[in-house]
């Protein structure tokens, strides 16, 4: 594919390379924690909505 | 303050991003934001992003304003953000502040990422502490995210973040000061060399530490574009979610060194102790400075009360430990107006980046409206062999008012530095510092501490 516009820092070709390399993976760890909640979701078990102004850094 | 600003006002720490820049007008600091920005200005404003952002205490609140432009050719406006107290620089944070720095910059992702905008660049100098909180102070950080392509900040955030965070962690808490001598980062090849072997069994560093640099050195000038592949959105969460998680599990607390349990070990009673604090509070309150420098401040017990009327206090010490405890206790209580950071007074911060004038250094911050200097003296002038009329003339040059603690060579803790070496100062007495620092200064006040052999000092620079 094709990036557009170039970014006025260097990413790296590595940085952007190894991204790309390991995204399914990434991407994989996010679906199974979804349905993951899903399915706890069937056996009753609450999970933790995302809430945007609940999330703070401090923990 | 020198070379602080070009000829159009322009900041020397603001030149890389073409979307815009600071520049400072009659004392005031403004941001121009360029038209090249329009777009990502425009929907970072509208898509309720920069509102949630400031609510959270994560970005840094601006105001447009109606101010000429400083190079009025590229300009789309001129926006007046908020004034940050003091700028600090990522070498002179304890562990946790640059933890919660980093989670600070990831969080804004996660949030950017919500409104179709990414963050483009993720260096720890964009981020300060406001209001004792981590927050993004370059508005114009931001740019469109277009779905398949990785994250154009992944490198800078492991160079600035995540290297310098398991090695402090995982090797040496002192590593941090590796932040100074590489302006962009830790190079990843270094922290993948220093890293304790078994870090290669830890899935986040492995990957982003350690295969990072690997892909680094194998496809470095290689041109991405003629490569096949896409990053889902999924997949970018993904990213986030695991430096997030590689973050979190990096922890570091103080054991007992040196100074962690200072106050434990220290040879004045409580009575001298409460009588340090009368007169730090009864002289602050007289002075009512706007700025205050507290330079050895331990874990900051004195800076807390110099900070009791709500003035702005940094709080400076040699050992990560002391800083480390003074941040924490700060976050636990919320208090928005002190600011722990890291500083060897025998070597401070010097100015460095593109012509020595991209960071400043330690006194180019300065000077403070008051400094105190508490117990630390005999450090300098015995420890350091600095000589007493080179200290008077360095705490000229950092503050108008002094309020300075001479402990003298009968003190327990002055017979330990000098218990393995030659005494060479014989002008180190009280009348010695007094003529020393007459030179620079006008003695308003002289106290012998009650239960102690120690004076302090109320001095105003003349």
């Amino acid at each position: 594919m094709h990036y557009t516009p170039l970014p006025y820092l260097d990413p790296g070709s590595g940085s952007f390379l190894l991204q790309l390399a390991i995204a399914a993976l990434l991407g994989l760890g996010v679906a199974i924690r979804a349905s993951w909640g899903r399915i706890k979701g069937w056996f009753g078990v609450k999970t933790k909505p995302e809430d945007d102004d609940a999330e703070s850094q401090d923990e | 303050m020198p070379n602080r600003k070009t000829n159009n006002g322009q900041l020397p720490a603001s030149f890389r991003d073409p979307s815009g820049f600071l520049f400072s007008q009659g004392g005031t600091l403004y941001r121009q934001v360029n038209r090249a920005y329009e777009q990502e200005y425009a929907r970072l404003m509208d898509s309720g992003l920069y509102e949630k952002l400031v609510k959270a205490g994560l970005l840094i609140p601006h105001v447009e304003v109606e101010q000429e432009p400083a190079e009025s050719e590229a300009a789309l406006r001129v926006i007046q953000p908020e004034r940050v107290p003091f700028i600090s620089h990522p070498y002179e944070w304890s562990f946790g502040q640059l933890k919660d720095a980093a989670l600070a910059t990831l969080a804004i992702q996660k949030r950017a990422l919500k409104q179709d905008m990414s963050l483009k660049d993720a260096s720890a100098y964009n981020i300060q502490f406001v209001r004792g909180k981590a927050t993004l102070i370059d508005t114009l950080s931001f740019e469109l995210y277009k779905e398949g392509e990785p994250w154009v900040a992944y490198r800078q955030f492991c160079q600035h973040f995540l290297a310098p965070l398991a090695l402090m962690a995982l090797t040496d808490v002192r590593l941090n000061q590796l932040l100074r001598v590489y302006i962009d980062g830790v190079p990843l090849d270094l922290a993948s060399e220093l890293l304790p072997s078994k870090t290669r069994f830890n899935f986040g560093l492995l990957t982003h530490i350690h295969l990072h640099a690997g892909a680094q050195r194998r496809y470095s000038g290689e041109e991405v574009k003629s490569r096949r592949g896409s990053m889902s959105r999924q997949a970018m969460i993904g990213l986030i979610d695991s430096l997030i998680a590689s973050v979190q599990k990096l922890d570091w607390t103080p054991r007992g060194t040196e100074w962690g349990n200072y106050y434990d070990i220290t040879n004045y009673s409580d009575a001298a102790f409460e009588h340090k604090k009368e007169l730090v509070r009864a002289w602050t309150e007289r002075i009512q400075p706007a700025l205050v420098w507290d330079l050895g401040a331990n874990n900051g017990i004195f800076s807390r009360v110099a900070g009791e009327s709500g003035l702005y206090v940094v709080s400076f010490d040699i050992d990560p430990a002391a800083v480390e405890q003074n941040y924490r206790q700060a976050k636990k209580d919320k208090t928005g107006n002190l600011l722990p950071l890291l500083l060897d007074l025998t070597n401070p911060s010097p100015a460095i980046g593109w012509a020595n004038r991209e960071r400043e250094s330690f006194g180019g911050r300065g000077p403070a409206d008051l400094v105190l200097a508490l117990a630390v003296i005999h450090h300098l002038a015995i420890s350091n062999n600095v000589p007493l009329p080179q200290l008077a003339e360095f705490f000229a040059g950092t503050g108008r008012w002094l309020v300075i603690e001479f402990v003298p060579k009968s003190d327990s803790q002055v017979k330990k530095l000098l218990a393995s070496r030659k005494d060479i100062f014989p002008t180190y007495v009280r009348e010695g510092f007094e003529t020393a620092f007459k030179r620079n200064f006008k003695i308003h006040e002289a106290v012998e501490v009650r239960e102690s052999e120690r004076v302090l000092y109320l001095m105003e620079r003349v």
